[in-house]
């Protein structure tokens, strides 16, 4: 292995943006970095709020019409590599909100972050729960390290 | 082979402060705040090492400044001011005369607080106005104020950090020029072989703690992290930097922590840095033990407000005042 | 609304913040005026949550409907569901039987276990304070795991269904026996962390006499739940509540209206909720946890109020032909947002997001029902 992928999986930063959702995935997201149980340090995972220091965005929520500009400027802020996981129901297709408005062009929801920016790897559940999220990101990893 | 001795002990010490200082910041996350949060914490490797050399292998991007250039130089100025201060604590340099003074190591730190003010104002973050968010609709208060950066803000209270924030750490090192009446670091570091550590006297003690004070408050670290709260500036003057200009600022903060600790050993202890003296030892020693205690401390407390920050300098700067008077006397 | 808080003077400069903050964690926007870094005046806009959950229930059938509810919020999800089940059950007169109430009123004292904890934590995280917030993530995965035994799901796990709670609730012996043994559990380690909260020099100096709210300010802007309880007025629709009736519980006031007594209420919040499920744990009461006997009509809006969390939640529907129809939710953030403004006002920027968390704050919950008006 490289010194570039070691030192790629050696530290991981990562970002959360919450775009609607209903505050459960956000928390168990927030859980699994915070709390001394799940402690995503350990797995060299860092929480930063800086899209520029970024590696991975975390999205959750269905992208209502107020974040979906929001959530491009992050991502264009955040330098190559970069991967973006998807966490939750509403993230991945729209969860309850999907088609709310039937045939009729929702008002609220610009549609699931796959529409908006895209995406890489997928962690279902309503709410996700922080093991999901640590293997979520675990998944999007080998993208990383195997990036120029 | 008069000029390979001094060279080896310069590059020497200059190499071994290098790789010891990128450890710092792995052993303040993982065997203090991680053993305080009871959590297992991240390698020691990982946040001093592994990051920054990760940052290297990123995509360079343009920062969004007024100056993108000069804005990506400024960390590359702060390690190289950085590196000087260290050159200038080495004793093979004393021969540079006035630049191996307190006066010429006071010019430096005021030069390294100088760049977060630069950083500061010429960052300009996706985070705060260029979020792009319809509120200065009909309807909306105050629709015509000057909006600021949380940059600005930062780039503000780092000009309060010069003017007052930074008193203690310039207190303090004035404790051991009140003591040897030099202000050389020649005369220093002779007269504590001569009379031993000027940090066993009543006054090197007081001195010790208004010089930890003033080095937690120049690291920016948590109860003094005025320039780069969460709460409200988020990174502060840090916000825009990506890449290996992210690199430069990782490198920087860990090797500031070790210079000044260095500094404490020169003038409190009277070993200067050489790494040809087996007393180098000390200085790792007290490279060590400074950012472990600082790290004891942020984790135990909220960051400051000025409403805490103005009476804890003002405090710890009246306990310098006495250190130098009993010093004198 | 104060005299001396009114006389402003010429702002500044404003500090816009978010929709993504480390603050604030929720998107929302908050404009800050200032003045030499001190708030002079605050805005905060609203609605970038808004996914209209009342448009969606509109026409559905009302269990349906009822499950739904429990997406508006995933703090105080099972309050909703709750709620919501009692705007049927009064509407269409069921008794729901004894067992399902004291089992309904567990859940609702846990979610306010894990809802107070996670404010606290939020707080010390916007306080600077980490090793606290971890510390009270800790404490608050007991009440997690607790939830997720009951409920069967860690965030998502309301309990109640028209007429009782679903099968899944149900408490037998060893759902019990584990509960009792977390209840004590966590009393304990909350005993600790308050001990060690108050007693600590740095934390205290930081939250005494920010974003204070007068009582009377905080009845003006029609604060609700503990909010206003922590400004000294003693308001909790617990004690008006059929399903708080058999049980003893204390309402806990503050006198400052300050951080520290808001912070405060929630921390002796805590101790009577755990006071609370022991006694139902003791007094449980068998039978059966579903009325299954009530049959649809068509019913006018009905209304119910209950005291959740973060203060008064409101739902209201009407029933037709089994669909919901005219569906309005107020929940307790809205009414505090007032507050949340007010408090921030006359203090240095730091201190804005944390006079803002005092609050609770739960966007999620109240973006709700926007009308928007095409000109």
């Amino acid at each position: 292995m490289s010194l570039k992928s070691y030192s790629r999986g050696r530290a991981v930063h990562v970002m959360l943006v919450y775009t609607g959702g209903c505050n459960g995935c956000d928390i168990e997201i927030v859980n699994c970095i915070l709390s001394p149980k799940f402690d995503a340090e350990q797995y060299k995972v860092f929480l930063t709020w800086n899209p520029r220091e970024a590696d991975v965005l975390v999205v959750t929520g269905p992208v209502t019409k107020y974040n979906e500009q929001p959530l491009r400027e992050i991502y264009k802020a955040i330098p190559e590599p970069k991967a973006v996981v998807a966490a939750g129901a509403c993230a991945l297709m729209g969860g309850v909100y999907k088609n709310c408005h039937g045939d009729i062009p929702s008002e609220e929801i610009s549609g699931p972050v796959d529409q908006i920016i895209p995406v890489d790897a997928k962690v279902p559940g309503c709410a996700v729960r922080p093991q999901d999220v640590v293997a979520g990101l675990v998944s999007a990893l080998p993208l990383l390290l195997n990036a120029d | 082979m008069e000029l390979t001795y001094p060279l080896i002990a310069v590059i020497g010490t200059l190499a071994t402060s290098f790789i010891v200082s990128l450890f710092l910041p792995g052993i303040e996350r993982k065997f203090i705040h991680a053993r305080i949060q009871q959590r297992v914490g991240p390698p020691i490797t990982s946040p001093g090492i592994m990051a920054p050399i990760k940052f290297f292998f990123k995509q360079t991007i343009n920062p969004e400044s007024p100056m993108p250039k000069l804005y990506n130089a400024l960390p590359l100025i702060s390690i190289i001011i950085i590196i000087i201060l260290l050159l200038v604590l080495i004793p093979q340099m004393y021969f540079l005369g006035a630049l191996t003074s307190i006066i010429a190591v006071i010019g430096l730190l005021k030069v390294e607080e100088i760049m977060y003010m630069f950083m500061g104002s010429l960052s300009k973050s996706v985070l705060s106005v260029r979020m792009p968010f319809p509120d200065r609709a009909k309807g909306a208060a105050h629709p015509n104020t000057p909006r600021t950066f949380f940059e600005e803000l930062s780039s503000l209270r780092a000009f309060r950090l010069i003017a007052f924030g930074s008193f203690p750490i310039y207190i303090a090192l004035f404790v051991s020029v009140a003591m040897t009446g030099s202000i050389y670091l020649t005369d220093i570091v002779a007269y504590q072989q001569a009379n031993g550590p000027i940090l066993f006297t009543l006054s090197g003690v007081l001195g010790a703690i208004v010089f930890f004070i003033g080095y937690m408050i120049l690291l920016n670290e948590y109860p003094f992290a005025i320039l780069k709260g969460k709460p409200d500036v988020v990174e502060g003057p840090y916000l825009e930097y990506a890449a290996k200009y992210r690199a430069y600022v990782y490198i920087t903060r860990g090797f500031l922590m070790f210079t000044l600790a260095t500094l404490f050993a020169t003038l409190f202890l009277g070993i200067a840095p050489n790494i040809l003296n087996p007393n180098f030892i000390i200085t790792l020693v007290v490279a060590l033990i400074f950012p472990m205690i600082m790290a004891v401390m942020s984790a135990f407390s909220p960051i400051f407000t000025y409403k805490q920050f103005y009476p804890t300098v003002a405090g710890v700067s009246i306990v310098g005042v006495l250190a130098i008077v009993a010093a004198l006397l | 609304m104060d005299d001396n808080k009114e006389n402003r003077t010429v702002i500044e400069a404003e500090v816009p913040m978010g929709t993504v903050h480390p603050g604030a964690l929720e998107p929302y926007r908050l404009r800050l005026f200032v003045e030499d870094e001190i708030v002079r005046d605050a805005e905060m806009t609203v609605g970038v949550n808004h996914r209209g959950v009342e448009r969606i229930m509109e026409g559905l059938p009302v269990e349906k409907a009822n499950s739904l509810t429990e997406k508006i919020c995933g703090i105080c999800s099972n309050s909703h569901i709750w709620n919501s089940c009692r705007v049927g059950e009064i509407a269409l007169g069921i008794e729901v039987p004894e067992r399902a109430v004291y089992i309904r009123v567990i859940m609702g004292e846990l979610e306010r276990l894990h809802s107070h904890l996670l404010y606290l934590a939020h707080g010390s995280e916007v306080l600077g304070h980490e090793t606290f917030a971890m510390r009270l993530f800790y404490i608050r995965e007991t009440v997690m795991e607790l939830l997720r035994m009951i409920g069967g799901n860690r965030v998502q796990y309301g309990s109640a269904v028209l007429g009782g709670v679903r099968p899944r609730c149900e408490l037998d012996q060893m759902r019990i026996q584990k509960l009792s043994e977390g209840i004590e559990l966590l009393k304990e380690k909350l005993n600790d962390f308050a001990n060690r909260f108050v007693s600590d020099p740095l934390v205290m100096s930081r939250i005494t006499g920010v974003g204070v709210t007068k009582p009377e300010d905080a009845l003006r802007l029609a604060c609700s739940g503990p909010t206003l309880r922590a400004t000294g007025v003693e308001m909790d629709l617990r004690t008006g509540m059929y399903e708080y009736d058999s049980f003893e519980f204390d309402v806990i006031t503050q006198d400052d209206g300050d951080v520290k007594s808001q912070l405060l209420t929630r921390v002796f919040e805590n101790f009577e909720s755990i006071k609370i499920i022991q006694q139902a744990i003791r007094n449980l009461p068998d039978g059966p946890i579903t009325n299954r006997s009530w049959e649809m009509q068509d019913t006018p809006i009905t209304k119910s109020y209950i005291e959740v969390p973060r203060g008064t939640l409101y739902h209201s529907y009407a029933l037709e032909d089994g669909r919901v129809r005219n569906s309005v939710i107020r929940t307790p953030s809205m009414a505090n947002i007032g507050a949340m403004q007010y408090s921030a006002i006359g203090h240095h920027i730091t201190d804005a997001q944390l006079c803002i968390v005092q609050c609770d704050p739960c966007f999620t919950c109240t973006d709700r029902a926007i009308q928007i008006i095409k000109r």
